[in-house]
């Protein structure tokens, strides 16, 4: 008989995601996917100044500030039709690419790590075996038996003084634990070493933004770096310099920890490159634009349906009409009032919350779809269709990947293998080394641009009379981000956000057509209903963000309420 | 001896009602404080992991939050790091999830702990989405702030007044234009 599991945090956290599956015969069948709280936010923004959108925007959610704060500014420039200095492109691209780095290392390693890694079998492994193991796939020197030996220790007084709660989301012993004991506690040790690394390169959003979470240095037109080399306070040798050591550290983390563990874990776990696929229709927006208008980027966009990767479209520019032309979102299933699918620029957000009833409106989610189809974004999405344009980093990357994991498995490895739930982490770690090549080559562009003597960094917007419209997109590390603004004389008369996890988290839209978590789910295997550690295993693969808005602590324990929504 | 590192962060979501007290208590320090070397006032918003940097390495985190508590809202009360730990961190689906506890946790296991926390907690009263303190939490502003200068006294590193505020209203409290017609 079919059972039905809600993984529902609400109850004990301010969770913002509640998935519900029906699993029979040991696989899921059904799933809902279902966003518990009300966003929003678009309204605090009506009749404010387009120029201080993004300061409200990159308030929307705390972790993905950066991309938020991007995406505004694009589309209030995009409306303005205004060209950014170039300068300004290439300080915000390599802000774009130190985040994203930081985002992804930040995901596979403290947030989706442990569904795969068994902390307490770590306690068993042989720090020497370990070392040894490590050093046959990798050059990294903190892979030696006396650091494995240290994190060994550490790990063990912290079972010992029952602080295993930083890991509650470990299921371990869980018969779908696979990792021998020395892959557990090398994944440990690098667990701890990624927080350093993602503190690393954190800087770089620092040093170029002012300040990390919240950056402050955009301004629609450009960016307020004021640039001269000999100068302290400004953006200055000293400080470039510090940024390429920076990304160079990092190249060196991603090429010869990162890589080599997502490698590791898929080619030791290659029933999971078969499961997850769900929605094969991609897309994903071109970004690191090369110009100052967004006519020429280095990491190409597209769409891609069925799976079908030799009918690739690209999206070529920041003006692109095939991509503005045919974003919609439905509310068929949504808590908002009426039954419509529209554009972003004519939607409202009129909340109506009833509910939850599967068969009608489940989640304050809406649904977004291009040209009418359930698309899925994210990395797999952009290296995807990046792989099907020809573009060579991506390839490259690709190709090594798809080969060492294929190597550990003992199989051959095809790309067909990336539509799963380890080819999202698999995609997720080739797009970081790609984006890790292209920050140092967007830092050398910016610093022989200054060279020439160009320090300009801002041209002035102007607001005509009259409306406006305009959209911005980014890719961000969870995927298309768009955001789209309506101005009139001046002031912003309508704003959406479209945001990656809309479009991965959504709920069925008017056809009945499920969103990309809600088929991905479909014949996953559960093992343990009570433990549904597989469930979690595709969830996370989208590396999940929803909603961010309220996260009141709760030092005292006591039972939250679930926060009723309107 | 060294300066010890000392950081003062408002955590919370300026566009969600009484959320927006921590960011709200650190402009009210910066606006009428100026801080001695090795004090850092920061507004962090809800980072999540993000918060790793700003609390590793330091000796003393001072955290400014809404908590979930007893007594009407604007009420403060403050914990130590050990009532913080207390509780173990709880199983998350999204990157927001994992907090403060779970930050103390891993910093904990990877030996870069700050050696001490506290945390200044004010009950709010309306969450709702929107921008503005209710009137309740408003007037808990100054005293969480007195608090934090207190605590900073504490340890040596008292704060001077400055003669006339630096600012007088956050950026997000700038009334939105009505839309002309």
């Amino acid at each position: 008989m079919a059972k039905r599991i809600t993984v529902d945090p609400v109850t004990r956290i301010e969770g913002h995601l509640r998935i519900d599956v029906e699993v029979d015969g040991g696989k899921v069948q059904k799933a809902w996917s279902s966003g518990q709280m009300f966003r929003g936010i678009e309204t605090i923004l009506l009749g404010r100044d387009p120029r201080d959108a993004w300061l409200f925007t990159q308030r929307f959610c705390g972790v993905c500030t950066t991309v938020h704060a991007i995406a505004s500014v694009r589309a209030v420039e995009n409306a303005l039709d205004l060209e950014i200095p170039m300068n300004a492109q290439y300080i915000r691209n390599l802000i774009v690419a130190a985040h994203a780095m930081h985002d992804h290392i930040v995901h596979f390693y403290q947030l989706s790590a442990l569904d795969w890694v068994d902390v307490v079998s770590a306690l068993k492994a042989d720090p020497a075996k370990t070392a040894a193991l490590a050093e046959s796939l990798s050059p990294w020197p903190h892979n030696n038996r006396l650091e494995l030996a240290g994190v060994q220790e550490k790990l063990k007084s912290f079972v010992d003084a029952g602080q295993l709660g930083i890991f509650a989301n470990g299921y371990w012993g869980h018969s779908a634990m696979k990792l021998s004991p020395e892959v557990n506690l090398l994944a440990v040790s690098h667990y701890l070493q990624a927080l350093e690394y993602q503190r690393k390169v954190n800087q770089v959003v620092a040093i170029l933004g002012a300040k990390t979470p919240n950056i402050q240095n955009l301004a629609v037109g450009g960016v307020a770096n004021a640039i001269n080399l000999d100068n302290e306070a400004t953006l200055n040798m000293n400080k470039l310099y510090m940024v390429k050591d920076i990304l160079d550290e990092m190249g060196a983390f991603i090429e010869q920890v990162y890589f080599v563990d997502v490698c590791a874990i898929a080619g030791m776990y290659p029933e999971w490159l078969g499961y997850g696929a769900g929605v094969t229709n991609y897309l994903a927006v071109p970004d690191f634009p090369l110009d100052g208008k967004g006519t020429k980027f280095d990491m190409p966009g597209g769409t891609i349906f069925n799976g079908d990767l030799a009918n690739v479209r690209e999206i070529k520019t920041f003006n692109d009409q095939y991509f503005k032309e045919n974003v919609t979102e439905s509310i068929a299933h949504a808590w908002y009032d009426g039954d419509w699918t529209k554009h972003p620029y004519d939607e409202d957000t009129v909340p109506k919350y009833t509910k939850f009833d599967d068969s009608k409106k489940y989640s304050w989610v809406k649904a977004p779809r291009f040209q009418g189809k359930v698309m899925q974004v994210g990395p797999l999405a952009e290296v995807l269709v990046a792989y099907a344009l020809g573009h060579e980093p991506t390839k490259r990357w690709a190709g090594k990947t798809l080969a060492t994991a294929g190597a550990v498995a003992k199989t051959t490895l095809t790309p067909a293998a990336l539509h799963s739930t380890l080819g999202r982490h698999a995609a997720r770690m080739i797009r970081t080394a790609v984006i890790s090549e292209l920050a140092l080559k967007h830092w050398k562009l910016l610093a022989d641009n200054i060279g020439k003597g160009d320090t300009t960094i801002f041209n002035q917007p102007v607001f005509p009379k009259g409306e406006q419209r305009g959209f911005g997109f980014h890719e961000a590390p969870r995927g298309t981000l768009s955001h789209w603004v309506v101005i009139e004389n001046g002031k912003i008369k309508n704003y959406q956000a479209v945001v990656p996890s809309t479009w991965n988290a959504g709920p069925r839209d008017e056809k009945n057509q499920p969103g990309p978590y809600e088929a991905s789910l479909v014949g996953n295997p559960v093992a343990d209903a009570e433990r549904p550690l597989e469930v979690l295993r595709t969830v996370h693969s989208f590396d999940p963000c929803l909603a961010c808005a309220i996260h009141t602590l709760d030092p005292e324990g006591r039972e939250i309420a679930r926060v009723k929504a309107l | 001896m060294p300066i010890p590192k000392v950081r003062v962060l408002g955590l919370g979501n300026v566009l969600m009602g009484d959320d927006a007290v921590g960011p709200w208590v650190i402009e009210e320090l910066l606006a009428n404080w100026e801080f001695p070397e090795g004090v850092e006032v920061v507004d962090v918003g809800t980072p999540g992991l993000d918060l790793v940097p700003y609390v590793a390495d330091a000796d003393t985190i001072l955290i400014v939050d809404t908590v979930r508590s007893d007594g009407p809202p604007g009420t403060i009360r403050s914990y130590s790091k050990e009532q913080l730990l207390a509780r173990p961190a709880q199983p998350r689906l999204s990157p927001h999830d994992p907090g403060l506890t779970e930050v103390l946790f891993a910093l904990t296991l990877a030996g870069a702990a700050p050696r001490d926390v506290v945390l200044i907690g004010v009950v709010p009263g309306s969450v709702e989405m929107g921008v503005g303190l209710s009137s309740a939490v408003q007037e808990a502003v100054p005293r969480a702030a007195a608090m934090a200068v207190e605590r900073l006294r504490g340890l040596n590193l008292a704060p001077r007044r400055r003669a006339s505020p630096a600012r007088t209203a956050p950026w997000w409290e700038e009334p939105a234009a009505l839309a002309s017609t």
